[in-house]
C-alpha cells in the first residue's frame, strides 16, 4: 500500500512538466468568446474545463445532477462573462476558478436550506478592471479587424458597442450617459453583436 | 494601522469557498480594507486554481470515471443564447445607528438587515444569513459605550467596520479581524463610539458578579 502511495506521486510529479497549462491558449479562448462569440473556441475552453470541474465538483456534491448543475451553470457564466475577463489581471484558470468556486458556493448554500440569496458575486467579485478612458482603448483596440468591424455599424450601434465593450460601461450608465431609455441600448447592443457575428463570420470563413 | 488578521488557514478556507458565508464576508471586508491579506488572497487563488485544472490532478485516481454527462448536448445548450451579463454599478448603502449615517461594505449589500434592537448604549441589527447556530450582527456601540465581561463557549468574530475600542488587550481599529474563542475573556470598551460587524456561534457567557444575572445581553449580542 505504502509503495502503492509512493508512486503515485512521483507519478504526479513526473506528469507535472507535460502537463503544465497552456495559459495564452486559454486566454485566447476566453478572448474569442468574448469578442466574436466564437463556439469553436467555447468548446476549445469546455474540454478543457468541464470534466475537471464535474470531477471536483463531485467531491462537494453528494450527487450527481448537482455537479452537473455546477458544470452547467459555470460553463455559461463563462459564456455569458467572457469579456469580463481582463488578462492583465490574473490567470484564466484564477478567473474560471473564481466562477466555478461562486456557483458552488451559492449551490451549497442553497441545497443546505438557507437561501438562494446568490451572494457569492458579493464576497468574491470576479476580478474586473475599473477603466479609465484613453489607455484602455488602446489596449484592447489591438485587434484592428474587429475595429474596421465595428467602424461600419450605424454611428448609433457602434457609440453602444465601444462604451459597453471598451470603455466598460454598464448598460445602465450608458442609458444615462447617452440619455436614452434603457431598452433602447439593450436593442442596440443586441443588434450590433448579431451584425458584428454576421460580419466577422463572413470574413472569416 | 491594522494589527489583526485573519489565520492563514481561514484565508485558505476562504480562498476554497469552504467557510460559512457569516465568515466569507467578513475575510472579504477585512480584505478591502488590508491590502497584505489582500494580496495572500489573490497569490493563494492563483495557486489553488492553477492546482485545480492541473491534468495530473485527475490523471492519477479518477482513470475510471467516466462522465455520465452529455457534453456537446451541454455546450450546443448553451452557446444557443446570445445574452450577457452585464456588470451592475455598485452602489453604496448607508445605515443608521441613532441617526449615525455609516457606509454599508459593498459585501453586505444584498444580505437582508433585521430591525435594530437597542440595550443601553448598545444596538444591534441582525443579517439575515440563515446559518443556524452561527449569529451574524452589525453591533454599534456609542462613546463610552461596553460590552460587560464575558467570554465565548464557541467563537467569536469582531470586524471594526468604523471607530474604535480597546480591551486588556489592547486597541483595536477599523479594519482590525479579532477572532476569540472559548479561552478568552474581555470587556471591550469603546471611547468614541464604534460600528462591528460580529459572528458568534453561541451566545455570550458572562462571567462577572451581576453580570451574570443579566442573562439577556448575552443572548443580545448573540
Amino acid at each position: 500500500m505504502r509503495t502503492h502511495l509512493l508512486s503515485k506521486v512521483t507519478n504526479v510529479k513526473s506528469n507535472n512538466m507535460s502537463d503544465k497549462i497552456n495559459h495564452p491558449q486559454l486566454c485566447q479562448w476566453l478572448n474569442d468568446v468574448a469578442m466574436t462569440r466564437d463556439k469553436k473556441a467555447f468548446t476549445g475552453l469546455f474540454e478543457f474545463f468541464a470534466p475537471k470541474i464535474q470531477r471536483i465538483a463531485r467531491g462537494k456534491f453528494p450527487n450527481e445532477a448537482q455537479a452537473c448543475e455546477v458544470v452547467q451553470e459555470t460553463m455559461s457564466n463563462v459564456w455569458r462573462k467572457a469579456h469580463l475577463f481582463n488578462k492583465d489581471k490574473g490567470a484564466a484558470t484564477t478567473w474560471v476558478y473564481t466562477v466555478m468556486r461562486n456557483v458552488t458556493f451559492d449551490l451549497l448554500r442553497k441545497i443546505k436550506g438557507n437561501k438562494e440569496d446568490n451572494l457569492s458575486d458579493d464576497i468574491w467579485p470576479l476580478a474586473e478592471s475599473l477603466v479609465s478612458n484613453n489607455e484602455t482603448f488602446d489596449d484592447h483596440l489591438e485587434n484592428k479587424e474587429l475595429l474596421s468591424v465595428i467602424d461600419k455599424l450605424p454611428e448609433a450601434q457602434q457609440q453602444v458597442v465601444k462604451g459597453f465593450y471598451f470603455m466598460e460601461m454598464s448598460q445602465e450608465e450608458l442609458a444615462d450617459h447617452l440619455n436614452l431609455p434603457l431598452g433602447t441600448i439593450k436593442s442596440r447592443l443586441r443588434l450590433a453583436l448579431a451584425k458584428l457575428k454576421v460580419q466577422l463570420g463572413e470574413n472569416h470563413d | 494601522m491594522i494589527k489583526h488578521h485573519p489565520r492563514y488557514e481561514l484565508i485558505q478556507s476562504f480562498v476554497h469557498g469552504d467557510l460559512p458565508a457569516s465568515l466569507s464576508a467578513a475575510i472579504s471586508i477585512h480584505a478591502e480594507m488590508c491590502s497584505t491579506c489582500q494580496k495572500q488572497i489573490t497569490l493563494l487563488t492563483d495557486q489553488v486554481a492553477e492546482l485545480s485544472f492541473e491534468e495530473s490532478q485527475f490523471k492519477t485516481s479518477d482513470d475510471d470515471y467516466i462522465s455520465n454527462i452529455d457534453f456537446e448536448k451541454m455546450i450546443e445548450g448553451i452557446t444557443q443564447s446570445n445574452d450577457i451579463d452585464v456588470k451592475k454599478a455598485v452602489e453604496i448603502k448607508t445605515i443608521y445607528f441613532k441617526s449615525k449615517p455609516y457606509n454599508l461594505p459593498i459585501t453586505l449589500n444584498n444580505i437582508g438587515l433585521g430591525k435594530t434592537a437597542n440595550i443601553g448604549r448598545l444596538a444591534k441589527s441582525r443579517l439575515q444569513l440563515n446559518e443556524n447556530e452561527i449569529h451574524t450582527n452589525l453591533l454599534h456601540m456609542e462613546p463610552g459605550g461596553s460590552v460587560p465581561e464575558h467570554t465565548h463557549k464557541g467563537f467569536e468574530l469582531t470586524l471594526l467596520l468604523e471607530g474604535s475600542f480597546h480591551d486588556d488587550r489592547g486597541i483595536y481599529v477599523k479594519g482590525d479581524f479579532i477572532m476569540l474563542d472559548g479561552n478568552h475573556t474581555h470587556r471591550p470598551v469603546s471611547d468614541s463610539g464604534c460600528l462591528c460587524y460580529t459572528v458568534a456561534n453561541d451566545a455570550l457567557h458572562f462571567t462577572q458578579g451581576i453580570n451574570k444575572l443579566l442573562n439577556p445581553i448575552g443572548s443580545f449580542i448573540y
